[in-house]
């Protein structure tokens, strides 16, 4: 902010009151994700950088590139300025207890040796909850080595997706992790970087999905667990209820769905059965539901 | 054993995107197959045309699934007509569909509230507490007002007894008045002199 060039230049930027508007109702139709008035230094700066980015004139000029732009290339970077991907190893663990204790059991009941199990992480954002997920199965579910477990993972955000791809993490994304498993997993890179075993990387097949895209949720079908978490909280009453209705679409019958630990499916559909395994309330689609 | 998903969940994803039919996707909302009706719900909500055969599709759609797909999309379409449209299931038997029907119209404020406020005249008190109850989860200023007529107006004891829950909630200092005429008019019915006394009190942030 030194030089009095890049203040005017970002102050120029900055929206009005109506461009703000405009701007906010455009993202939130085409993500679901709302930002309040609240939000107005957040949004302000990341637009005021992409314009600069982007050598766009003004406002009007940048939003007509947004829309109109036939390879939607800075529609995408937009988007993984905008998002928030907070996320680390073993994040709210307990629902992956309730995973291999209680969820994939019953799931299993009726199922053969070698046949499919389905698990989703959307968002996935840098890769961390997949790769959990991955890793709690392996290491606690007794019956992993009888079923092809197929481990789905998508985000919005393109950056995030390279990065989870990638599979290198920081001290501070894996510190719950105890040293048996990072060195189980991971493969120590110095200056606090671990990156995950290539093993794990390739089983894991990472997607770029618009949750409130009905077409791209269309290509998920069959999916026996879905971890939905800490998504729908960026989102306003109509997106978690288009999300979670399309999200019922994909799921097998008698699948689940699992929220934040600040999320409810209560205030959201009636569609699913709550159930409780240990500590944990996760959503069932009816196992006769058709 | 971690397997990589095959190409068959890929190769989906490539597939074109379907030109939308309109005369087809209304043929399905009606179809025997639940998925699909659910699909062409969907589908039609983004066409403004659609309204009255989604409403007309609600109205004899008994599976949930369906009847939520609907009920989104109709959501998504939000107008004046849908709200009509809504409304009519208000005097349903069917406690379910009526009770997703009042989280729908909450879901639209703006274009519900007319409506409500025409429902507040019904002679049917039943139909008056239905209206009182979701204007009281309206998130719309245009809400109190319509509560505070009702206490200074309505004639039915329980139609004013659930304005005042609302009131409680989002009420300010200037419906304490009317509150304390509605405590006057129904002198001689005794638990609303409590609820006013109570919802003051909740007013005052007490
Ligand atoms: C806070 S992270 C959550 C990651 C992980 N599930 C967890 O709980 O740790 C939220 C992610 O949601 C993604 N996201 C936001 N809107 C989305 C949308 N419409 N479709 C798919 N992903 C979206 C963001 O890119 C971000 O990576």
């Amino acid at each position: 902010m030194g030089s009095p060039s890049r203040q005017t230049s970002a102050s120029d930027s900055s929206l009005t009151p109506d461009e703000y508007q405009k701007f906010c109702e455009f993202f939130y139709r085409k993500t679901g994700i709302l930002f309040n008035d609240k939000k107005g230094y957040f949004v302000d700066r990341r637009i005021a950088e992409r314009i600069e980015k982007t050598g766009s004139e003004c406002f009007r000029d940048y939003f007509a590139l947004l829309r109109f732009q036939a390879s939607g290339a800075e529609w995408q970077e937009l988007v993984n300025v905008m998002t928030v991907n907070e996320t680390y190893f073993l994040r709210e663990d307990y629902q992956f207890e309730a995973l291999v204790r209680g969820m994939l059991p019953e799931l299993v009941g009726k199922r053969g040796i070698g046949d499919t199990v389905r698990i989703w992480s959307a968002p996935c954002s840098t890769g961390e909850e997949p790769y959990s997920i991955a890793i709690y199965i392996l290491e606690n579910w007794k019956r992993s080595d009888d079923f092809a477990i197929e481990i789905l993972a998508s985000d919005i955000d393109s950056k995030v997706l390279a990065a989870a791809q990638l599979g290198i993490f920081g001290e501070r994304s894996i510190q719950r992790l105890s040293p048996t498993l990072r060195r189980k997993y991971f493969t120590s890179l110095g200056d606090d970087r671990f990156q995950i075993i290539r093993e794990l990387r390739e089983s894991i097949d990472f997607a770029r999905i618009n949750v409130v895209d009905k077409s791209h949720m269309s290509r998920y079908s069959k999916i026996d667990v879905i971890f939905c978490r800490n998504l729908l909280i960026y989102f306003d009453d109509m997106s978690r209820r288009e999300t979670v209705e399309l999200m019922y679409e994909c799921l097998t019958p008698g699948g689940f769905i699992c929220l934040g630990h600040s999320e409810s499916m209560s205030r959201i559909s009636s569609l699913f059965v709550p159930r409780k395994f240990g500590d944990t309330i996760v959503y069932q689609k009816a196992p006769t539901a058709n | 054993m971690l397997v990589k998903p095959t190409a068959r969940q890929r190769a989906a994803c490539e597939s074109p995107a379907e030109t939308i039919d309109f005369d087809r996707l209304v043929r399905d909302l009606d179809d025997g197959e639940c998925v699909v009706r659910r699909r062409a719900a969907r589908d039609l909500g983004e066409i403004a045309a659609a309204g009255p055969h989604l409403v007309g599709r609600l109205a004899i759609e008994t599976e949930p699934s369906a009847r939520a797909a609907i009920l989104s999309a109709l959501i998504r379409l939000r107008s004046v007509e849908v709200v009509d449209g809504l409304v009519a299931f208000l005097r349903s038997e069917d406690v379910g569909l009526r009770n997703a029907v009042i989280e729908a119209l909450q879901e639209m404020p703006e274009e519900a509230l007319p409506s409500l406020r025409l429902l507040l005249t019904d002679s049917d008190s039943d139909v008056r507490i239905f209206a009182v109850n979701i204007l009281n989860g309206l998130c719309h200023p245009g809400m109190v007002p319509c509560l505070v007529e009702v206490i200074a107006t309505d004639s039915h004891v329980n139609v004013c007894m659930a304005a005042v829950d609302g009131l409680a909630e989002a009420g300010d200092v200037e419906a304490i008045p009317p509150l304390a005429a509605l405590a006057r008019r129904f002198a001689d019915v005794p638990f609303v002199a409590f609820a006013v006394a109570a919802a003051t009190r909740r007013i005052r942030g007490h």
